[in-house]
This record gives C-alpha cells, sequence and structure tokens, in this order.
C-alpha cells in the first residue's frame, strides 16, 4: 500500500506520473476512492490554492499542479459515477461570448474540481445559449462566468437576462469574475457572487451550494 | 516646446516645459471615428487617422500603432479570429506551434511582405508624413513571452516551463530574431520608440521570468537600441515580483499597470528610468469621475517621483468618459516632471 502522503505531495509538485501511480496502486489495494479525494487532493489542492494567493504559486506551476490532479481524477471518477457518488456541486464555467481570454477561468475551474465539484469547462467565447443548455441537459447548479475585457463584460449581464427568459435563473446560482469586474457590477447585473480572485471563487462555490 | 522636442528631452534627462503624457488608446482611439474596430486593426489609414484624433483632441505628445497582440502571429500563419468591435484575438486551441516539432521549419515572415506587419509599418510612415514633425511617433512589438504564448497556446506555454525548457529557449530565441527584424523595419518607416508588449510575463513567478524571459527580454533591448530607437517597456498585470528584473533591462520607459505599486518600481529601477502610469484604468479612469482620476494621477506622480510620465495603468477602456481623460491629461498639461 502506497504512502498516501506521497499523493498529496505529488500535487503540490505537480507530478502527473506519480499520482497516476498511486492512484492505481491505492486503488488496487482497496482503498476507497472518495478517501484519496477528499483525504489527500481536495486538501492538496487548497495547499496550492494557498500558495498561489501567497505569490508563492504562479500560474505555471497551478497548471502543472492541476494537471497532476485531474490524472489522478481520470481514474477516480469512473468509479465514483459508477457507484452513484454525487459531486459536491455541478459547475458550468467558461470565458464570455466575444472573449477568448482563459487562464483565469481555467485556474478557477482546476481549483474548483480540485474542490470537489464536477466542472463542465465550456471553454471560451461562450454564447448564453449554451450556458442554459448546460443547466437543462447536465444539470448545472452553479454557473461560473469570466471576461478579461471591459467591452465583453455586457455578455455577463447578457447571459443572466437569457437564463431569466428560458425560466432557469431560480435552478443556479452565478458566479463571475476577472479583471475589470466589480462587486458593484455583480450587484447591478444580479449575479449572486463575485470574487476577484481564483481561490475566493471556490468559497464561494461552496457557500453557494450549501445555502441552496 | 512641441511633443516632439518634450519627449525627446525627457528622454535624454534634459528639462521640459512640462509632464509629457503619453496614455495608450486602442479602442478608444477607433471611437473617436466613428471607425469600427475591426477596420482600425486591418486598414493602416483608419488607425492613423484615430490616433491622430485623439492625440489632437486631448493633447497627447505622441501616436502610436498598437491595435491587438496578433499581427507577428498572424503573419506567421497562426489562426486568428476578426471580431466587429473587439482586438484581432489568437484561437488557441489551433496554436500554430501546438505541435513543437513545428518551431524547426518555422520561416520568419518578411514585416515587409504584404502582411499585418506590413500594414502597421505603413502606419509608422503615415505618421510621419502627418504628425512626424510635431509628435513621437511609437511603433509596437511582442515580448518573448507574449508572441512565444500567441504561437504555443499560453496554458501549453506555461506547462512549457517546465515539460520542456530546451523548447522554451528555442522559442524565444525565435521570436526575438522575428520581432527584432519588426523593429528595424518599423525604425526606418519613422518610429522613433518602440513599445514591447509582453504581458504574459505577469503570470510567472521571479524564478522563471529570470530564468526564460529576462534574457531574452535583454536581448530585445539591446537590439532596439543598436538599432538606435528608444523602448518602452509595458508588461501588463501583477508585476511587483520582477519589478527588479524589469529595472535592469535598460528600458528607456517602463509602463507599470495600477497592480505594481509605483513607489516600488522607482526604489527597484534607480533614478534613471522614466516610469509611466498607473491608476486604474477600470476603476478610476472609466468608472471615476474627473476628480477622483486627478487625485489618483497626482498620488501615481507623488510615489513615482522623477523622471516620470503621465499614463493610465494599461489601455484607456473604449467608453471612458472624455471628461475623465481630458482631467488625467490636464494634469500633465500643468505639471512640471
Amino acid at each position: 500500500m502506497p504512502d498516501l502522503k506521497e499523493l498529496y505531495e505529488a500535487v503540490v509538485s505537480g507530478n502527473a506520473k506519480a499520482t497516476q501511480a498511486i492512484t492505481q496502486k491505492a486503488l488496487a489495494d482497496g482503498v476507497d476512492p472518495l478517501k484519496l479525494v477528499n483525504e489527500y487532493m481536495v486538501p492538496a489542492m487548497d495547499e496550492v490554492g494557498r500558495r498561489f494567493e501567497a505569490n508563492e504559486y504562479f500560474v505555471p506551476e497551478l497548471l502543472i499542479s492541476a494537471r497532476a490532479m485531474k490524472a489522478s481524477l481520470e481514474i477516480i471518477r469512473p468509479i465514483l459515477t459508477a457507484r452513484g457518488d454525487k459531486p459536491v456541486g455541478r459547475v458550468a464555467i467558461g470565458t464570455v461570448k466575444g472573449d477568448l481570454h482563459d487562464i483565469g477561468k481555467n485556474l478557477v475551474a482546476s481549483l474548483l474540481e480540485g474542490g470537489g465539484f464536477e466542472v463542465i469547462d465550456l471553454g471560451v467565447n461562450v454564447s448564453p445559449e449554451k450556458f442554459i443548455e448546460t443547466v437543462n441537459s447536465r444539470q448545472a447548479n452553479i454557473i461560473a462566468m469570466s471576461a478579461l475585457l471591459t467591452t465583453t463584460m455586457p455578455s455577463m449581464k447578457t447571459t443572466i437576462d437569457a437564463l431569466k427568459q428560458a425560466g432557469v435563473r431560480d435552478k443556479v446560482k452565478v458566479l463571475i469574475g476577472g479583471a475589470p469586474i466589480t462587486q458593484k457590477y455583480a450587484d447591478e447585473i444580479g449575479a449572486d457572487g463575485y470574487s476577484e480572485n481564483a481561490v475566493g471563487a471556490v468559497a464561494l462555490a461552496k457557500k453557494a451550494v450549501a445555502a441552496a | 516646446m512641441t511633443s516632439r522636442e518634450r519627449v525627446l528631452a525627457h528622454l535624454e534627462g534634459r528639462p521640459v516645459d512640462r509632464l509629457p503624457l503619453m496614455p495608450i488608446t486602442m479602442m478608444f482611439a477607433a471611437v473617436q471615428t466613428g471607425a469600427r474596430y475591426r477596420d482600425y486593426c486591418t486598414d493602416y489609414r483608419v488607425l492613423v487617422e484615430g490616433q491622430i484624433r485623439t492625440a489632437e483632441a486631448f493633447g497627447f505628445d505622441y501616436v502610436n500603432t498598437m491595435s491587438d497582440p496578433a499581427r507577428e502571429a498572424a503573419d506567421c500563419g497562426a489562426p486568428v479570429e476578426y471580431f466587429e468591435s473587439q482586438p484581432v484575438a489568437l484561437i488557441e486551441d489551433q496554436a500554430l506551434l501546438a505541435d513543437k516539432t513545428k518551431l524547426a521549419s518555422l520561416k520568419i515572415p518578411d514585416p515587409l511582405g504584404g502582411g499585418r506587419m506590413h500594414n502597421g509599418i505603413k502606419a509608422l510612415a503615415l505618421f510621419k508624413e502627418r504628425v512626424g514633425k510635431d509628435k513621437i511617433i511609437e511603433g509596437w512589438i511582442e515580448g518573448p513571452i507574449a508572441e512565444g504564448a500567441d504561437l504555443r497556446g499560453i496554458n501549453t506555454l506555461m506547462m512549457d516551463f517546465f515539460d520542456d525548457p530546451p523548447f522554451v529557449h528555442d522559442l524565444f530565441a525565435f521570436v526575438i530574431e522575428l520581432e527584432l527584424r519588426f523593429a528595424r523595419e518599423q525604425l526606418k518607416a519613422g518610429a522613433d520608440v518602440i513599445g514591447v508588449g509582453d504581458a504574459a510575463a505577469s503570470l510567472v513567478g521571479p524564478d522563471i521570468y529570470h530564468e526564460f524571459v529576462w534574457p531574452y527580454e535583454k536581448k530585445l533591448v539591446d537590439g532596439i537600441h543598436a538599432l538606435g530607437g528608444k523602448v518602452r517597456l509595458h508588461i501588463c498585470g501583477h508585476t511587483r515580483r520582477i519589478l527588479e528584473g524589469m529595472g535592469k533591462l535598460g528600458c528607456d520607459i517602463v509602463d507599470l499597470d495600477s497592480m505594481a505599486p509605483i513607489s516600488e518600481a522607482r526604489q527597484k529601477m534607480g533614478p534613471h528610468t522614466i516610469l509611466l502610469g498607473n491608476l486604474n484604468p477600470v476603476s478610476v479612469l472609466r468608472n471615476g469621475n474627473p476628480a477622483d482620476v486627478t487625485a489618483a494621477i497626482t498620488e501615481c506622480h507623488q510615489q513615482a517621483g522623477t523622471p516620470f510620465i503621465v499614463g493610465a495603468g494599461c489601455e484607456v477602456p473604449r467608453d471612458t468618459p472624455p471628461e475623465n481623460l481630458r482631467a488625467l491629461c490636464a494634469y500633465a498639461h500643468t505639471h512640471q516632471p
């Protein structure tokens, strides 16, 4: 049986080969996959997030840690799905229509996944219709939108209005973020939450599902 | 003093009549002529008209050719998307160098080959013809990590620093050769200053910056100087951790975004680097009022000390109230360095 602390270390140091190998061995030895997620991977990504906020880790370090975590989750997820385990929440995340910037969105998506959420990453230039479709077809209960430009921010309001039109606004919590976004703007357009950083976004998402 | 005399004197450390004024405008400049931003990016005459109209209306000391980050990459063959009202952008999931091995056979495009770089050069020639006696003319190139990210895909490049360091060095070396060729043609066409945009540098920490980015930024700065140009460095975003390194590049002007404390920049870069900036372009310049802008730029100037040039932390947003921009300009027009 591998020392599971090494799984934590492998995520924090961004070693995807090690996370894969340790996960496979642990599962073969009968370790509960949910234990691997909740006791090792979630705390590891919490630590990665903490280091990022403390300016010890930067985008490259966060991305390789996320890659290491995903390598393990790819093995674990089918097992959890097969036995009917539900994620903490289901987030549809994307950069809004007209905007192709995605680094920030990718960081938030990785931390959310590391926090136990199922993340449906819709990519960039995402239309309101695509967000709505994810609510209907994949039962997303959180919509997370990102924009980097003042000129694409209005797509956030358009999306919230479209959610109302489609009759699904009350089925989801809408969280927004990005460089030009402010709490004031979030309040103006009727978003449920705004975070100025990636770690804060995860905390918001956890609060959102707890309140639901 | 003409604008041109003012900026050149300031760059050479000679006395000036008032603070130079060089804010970055892109979409804001297009709005001044009612032009579609797509045309501003693709038709040099639209860009030139927008810049000149803006410079004259607001009393800027310069004009510049920066419209979007995708000129060089488009000429290399990278898939790009043209928007009606937004800058041209790279399509990351079709990145030109998604396959690393393609770098070995990638040819440096001719800046005068009829492509987007050539369009930028024509803008400079037209600037020289129309305002060259009065204004400083600023061209633009992408820096090593910015252009590297445009060619490779930014998410992939970020992991390449760990996965394949030799490839990153090869990629950045290619970029420097491409950008120095572009800079040379821009200077020949009439540019006085070359702006260097290296936004992605603010996403990496000091270790990666010093190992991979700084050596190539230094080659760029030295190369532009050897060609007779001045350098304005602009790295959007959080550059607090790399201020000292930025200071050692020998740039003539360092243009800081609002997240980097400008007093710290002065401390780390010494008394000779000209600092530019750095009030928050969204929360202050766009969302504030003229009094907020005046207070903010006063504070920036005090924190930055001398030498200093007035500008915002980054691009003046498209829908900035004109009275707010006028307040920023009025500060420069009425204050000594």
